[in-house]
């Protein structure tokens, strides 16, 4: 085996303990939550001599510390830097990273559309390395950090730059898989966790527990579960002679309206996510009922999703049980006037005397709990006019998994 | 090395066999151990702390634990967790029915007036009381909600529980090897985490892959196993699929490909996937791979 073998049980003696702190305090500097009973515990291994070599050590420590495979990669991170020295990456390093990466993604797919949306010479670029290209496009885009306030040229012009999305994952990105025998320095610093360290698309699997907690648990079925209390107060009231008392069952019967918006470029890019969640929601609730609509709702929207054969009358909505939870999904964003005006959809078989925005309102006034999911990353709702005036309608989240947990707790808040 | 570690046997061959072959589930008890799980197994063990495992199906979550119960010779107690688990039922449940039943018609050899003989030992109840230490699997633990994991840590710290009916505690009498599972990507409660330790079962490479295949098929053509197993892992890689196959898939898809007469191993090399069922299971999926691998002729 190669690299640095030190025996970190005991031999140091305090000064061992002292660089195990610091360890333990850059690993909670960068974001890993880590608890000091954890690191007791850790210590509890040192002291019963439960760890002989570094390589223990590195697999030990994450066992212990480290409680999600999300902070394995930033483990191995700080693991290198501390015994072996490999320095850890700057302040938003780990964003700007990934964002120099889908530069670099852009550039080799387009080289002209990168060098005219960075406003340089593409023959310029061209003489740099792919290494080089990185370093240019992170100082890029740190000087964009800088004058943020301005307005800048290339970032949030919305869907027009390359490197507007935030959402990049550097996807397919292999994690070096060989041998085992290395030593733990080298393991840490082949950083064979990095894939799983980035928010992840959202699978269904990732959907599915979020909204696990959408529930609303009444009686319901056939009387088949047995009250014991009551069978034995009733029995008692017979005099023991037994009568047994059944109830109903406790099952799920929330109710679910999931309108989406299935129309327009602009929600191209979204169509996986959506259609995720759709699947996830057809089967798991049982009464969810699905419709479409494009850009914003007007007077109809359509149970099919080609939005013509079935079209529902928005108004009919009013009938439904106000208890129904109702989630929408779209962009948000379209012209304000589709929002606004009176004759404002683009379809003309729409156009009615009522803007969207009143519908909207109706919608929300049906439905006390109901919310908006915007496959847009949040940070860039500010850019959009319609999506700001939505959502002081609906509660607005993210369509990420946090913003799935925010949106649910908001569903099931008691009112 | 002076510490005796009781797991330590498995830990230099790293292959682990088990000791008691039972004849039915001779298929289901191999286990091919990588050094580094071992190593957080024995720490576990030793610090008496449960090992919570997450991994994507297929990466042996559950087999580790069947694997540690053969090799140290312990009792397996495996409680499967349900969506609508109480704790309480993991623990011990009180027989009312039976104790009303009998207090009617008193025709049982059991005591009435004694509610110890209306109490069932649960799982986690059955590991605290078994006569030597157990291994205790609780199995896909996220599948419970939080409420039930919270209730569990007092329960796993203290190593004791009351039964309320009768006002008794039982204590562990040895402290299980506790095993946890969970499949979700979600976190579980901090405090729970915090009780734990944990690993993350990566997906094996191919080289811990070509180990599995040599356990389970130890009579296997080689140049078979090497060319499944490189189309296995390009079939994993294969973009848009929402159930990857796993492990399981993977000796399912071996099986019937020496099942089959007409195959050769080297059509492998020219794309052909026959049987793709085997590895594919959902229809999405399976349409997918069938276009991509083109050439499909048998099926």
């Amino acid at each position: 085996m190669s690299g640095p073998k030190t025996s970190p049980a005991g031999t140091n003696g305090s000064k061992g303990v002292f660089m195990f702190i610091k360890f333990f305090y850059t690993l909670k500097d960068v974001g890993v939550p880590v608890s000091p009973t954890s690191f007791l515990t850790l210590q509890k291994a040192l002291y019963q001599g439960l760890i002989t070599s570094l390589d223990d050590f590195y697999t030990c420590a994450r066992a212990v510390l480290v409680k999600s495979e999300r902070y394995f990669d930033l483990y191995d991170q700080v693991f290198a830097y501390h015994f072996d020295g490999v320095p850890l990456p700057e302040d938003e390093g780990f964003e700007i990273d990934q964002m120099a990466r889908a530069m670099l993604d852009e550039w080799l797919k387009n080289p002209k559309s990168m060098a005219d949306a960075l406003d340089v010479d593409e023959n310029a670029l061209k003489k740099l390395n792919p290494d080089e290209l990185i370093d240019y496009f992170k100082k890029r885009l740190k000087d964009q950090d800088g004058r943020h306030d301005g307005g800048s040229k290339w970032i949030g012009t919305g869907g027009i730059s390359p490197v507007g999305h935030s959402g990049y994952h550097p996807g397919g990105m292999r994690v070096g898989g060989e041998s085992r025998n290395k030593s733990a320095v080298k393991v840490a610093n082949e950083r064979r966790y990095k894939n799983y360290s980035t928010q992840g698309p959202l699978t269904q699997a990732k959907i599915g527990e979020a909204l696990k907690r959408l529930r609303n648990m009444i009686p319901a079925g056939p009387k088949d579960v047995i009250n014991v209390d009551e069978t034995i107060r009733t029995t008692l009231r017979n005099g023991g002679e037994i009568e047994l008392i059944f109830d109903r069952a406790m099952k799920d019967r929330l109710k679910v309206i999931l309108a989406i918006d299935n129309g327009g470029w602009s929600m191209d890019p979204h169509i996986q996510v959506v259609q995720t969640l759709f699947n996830y929601a057809r089967a798991q609730f049982k009464e969810v009922k699905t419709y479409f609509f494009h850009n914003t709702i007007y007077d109809y929207v359509w149970e099919d999703p080609s939005r013509y054969k079935k079209p529902k009358k928005v108004m009919d909505f009013a009938r439904l049980d106000p208890e129904t939870r109702l989630i929408i999904v779209g962009d948000a964003s379209m012209a304000p006037y589709e929002l606004m005006a009176h004759n404002g959809a683009i379809h003309i078989t729409d156009r009615s005397g009522r803007p969207s925005i009143e519908q909207l309102n109706f919608l929300a006034q049906t439905f006390s709990k109901a919310v908006w999911l915007n496959p847009v990353s949040q940070i860039m709702w500010g850019y959009t006019h319609t999506i700001m005036a939505i959502s002081q309608i609906f509660p607005m989240y993210e369509l990420s998994l946090d913003g799935l947990e925010q949106a649910v707790t908001k569903l099931m808040e008691k009112a | 090395m002076a510490l005796s570690l009781p797991f330590q046997q498995i830990r230099h061959n790293g292959d682990l066999m088990p000791k008691h072959q039972d004849a039915r589930f001779q298929g289901a008890r191999k286990y091919v151990l990588d050094p580094e799980l071992a190593s957080i197994v024995n720490i576990s063990m030793s610090l008496e702390m449960p090992l919570l495992l997450k991994g994507e199906p297929g990466t042996g979550k559950t087999m580790l634990a069947h694997a540690i119960a053969d090799t140290l010779d312990m009792q397996l107690i495996t409680l499967n967790v349900k969506s609508s688990m109480k704790l309480v039922e993991a623990l011990y449940q009180y027989d009312t029915l039976t104790r009303l039943n009998d207090s009617r018609f008193g025709d049982s050899t059991r005591d009435v007036s004694n509610i110890d003989d209306y109490i069932k030992m649960g799982k986690i109840g059955q590991a605290f009381c078994a006569e030597n230490r157990a291994v205790l699997l609780i199995d896909e633990i996220d599948k419970a909600d939080t409420d039930f994991q919270d209730d569990m840590l007092d329960v796993l710290d203290q190593m004791q529980f009351d039964i309320i009916e009768t006002d008794r505690t039982i204590s562990a009498i040895h402290r299980p090897v506790i095993i946890i599972t969970s499949n979700a990507k979600k976190d579980l409660s901090d405090p729970f985490l915090g009780r734990c330790n944990f690993h993350h079962i990566a997906f094996p490479e191919p080289k811990m892959m070509r180990k599995i295949i040599q356990v389970h098929f130890p009579a296997i053509d080689s140049q078979l196993a090497e060319n499944a197993i490189s189309a296995f892992y390009a079939a994993r890689g294969i973009d848009g699929i929402e159930k990857k196959p796993a492990t399981r898939e993977l000796i399912n898809w071996l099986r019937a490909l020496q099942a089959d007469p007409d195959f050769k191993a080297k059509d492998l090399l020219k794309g052909s996937m026959p049987f793709l069922g085997v590895m594919f299971k959902k229809s999405p999926d399976y349409e997918r791979a069938k276009n991509i691998t083109g050439r499909h002729k048998r099926f």
